[in-house]
């Protein structure tokens, strides 16, 4: 029988509390993570258990792991597994929260900002440079420029909308609800003024055709990913 | 200059539990112990409080022979501030106790 088990994230920076609810419940189905992997975690077969996740967001150096690893266990979180400056703990419902004061909270989203804003801010800008390169040069080097603009966007826009959720987080942490709010209408209105600039310069048809395809990728890219990861954890949990 | 910033609660009883060398473990059992558990620091928290108390020099690292359990120990600089924010917190106690004695006669 099968072992393993791959299910998708939301995002940490999106959904977090929401992903540590999926996580509880399919602890409850005897589903426990062990991994996180791309874009998601790996589920190992066991005991049904209750438990509750949590995750926390530190670079650590090499003398500082075992001693913030005890704090954790001292207090009835056990370690299940780390990637980069992402911790992710579990224990049995009733321990207390690993932060238990707003202050702290605050700083945890911070810690998960600096990581993230010193690689976002330069891409960002580099693919807003190109774009301006983009409309002034002419001839091949455009052509050029504008397939690297367009691969960078890609890449770029997700990224820069992670960090601006990572921002609302702390903000939200913080209590300022207006400030979240306004950023939460931020994709929205983007999207907005896009269908309004391709309505006056495409007409109705193509924007109608371009929504769709963008609908359709939007379904299309999680649907592929999740089957392709679930494949090869089908086949690694196979090998075991 | 400015004043010293005004400590946070989770600061303060993290300060107070070291006023003898103590590792983490031993701060937040001694938190909830002297509090009958009404007082609860988690360990995210307990991590990033002693973090910051380093930078500020209010604790140094007084034996790292334990790696997992480290203990840390009140700076003079640390003392002063706790003494301070000791102070502040009597006469808020003073305030709060004044005033409901008063609403009492």
């Amino acid at each position: 029988m099968r072992q393993t088990k791959y299910i998708m994230s939301g995002g940490l920076a999106f959904s977090e509390d929401k992903d540590m609810e999926k996580l509880c419940r399919y602890s409850l189905k005897g589903w426990h993570v062990s991994d996180f992997t791309f874009m998601g975690y790996a589920l190992k077969k066991g005991e049904s258990s209750d438990y509750i996740y949590s995750v926390d967001y530190r670079w650590l150096k090499e003398d500082e792991a075992e001693e913030y690893f005890d704090f954790f266990s001292s207090s009835g979180w056990s370690h299940v597994t780390s990637e980069g400056d992402i911790h992710l703990f579990r224990a049995h419902p009733g321990t207390k929260p690993i932060y238990t004061d707003r202050e702290t909270t605050v700083e945890k989203y911070e810690n998960s900002i600096n990581s993230m804003k010193n690689l976002a801010i330069p891409f960002v800008f580099l693919t807003v440079l190109v774009w301006v390169g983009t409309i002034i040069s002419s001839g091949t080097l455009k052509t050029i420029l504008l397939v690297v603009a367009a691969i960078l966007s890609v890449i770029a826009i997700p990224t820069a909308w992670t960090v601006i959720t990572t921002y609302s987080n702390k903000w939200e942490v913080e209590g300022r609800r207006g400030v979240v709010n306004l950023v939460k209408t931020i994709p929205f209105l983007l999207l907005l003024i896009a269908v309004i600039i391709l309505l006056f310069v495409g007409g109705i048809n193509t924007t109608v055709d371009i929504l769709t395809s963008m609908m359709i990728g939007g379904i299309a890219l999680p649907t592929a990913i999740w089957v392709i990861m679930s494949l090869n954890h089908r086949i690694k949990g196979k090998k075991d | 200059m400015k004043k010293t910033e005004q400590l946070t609660d989770s600061m303060s009883y993290i300060m107070a539990a070291l006023t003898k060398p103590r590792h983490g473990y031993a701060i937040m059992n001694l938190i909830e112990e002297t509090t009958k558990g009404a007082i609860t620091i988690g360990p995210a928290s307990m991590y990033t409080i002693i973090k910051k108390l380093l930078k500020q020099e209010w604790i140094y690292l007084h034996d790292e022979s334990d790696s997992r359990r480290k203990t840390y120990l009140l700076t003079e600089k640390g003392r002063e501030v706790l003494e301070e924010d000791v102070k502040l917190r009597k006469l808020m106690i003073q305030l709060a106790e004044t005033g409901l004695e008063e609403a009492r006669e």
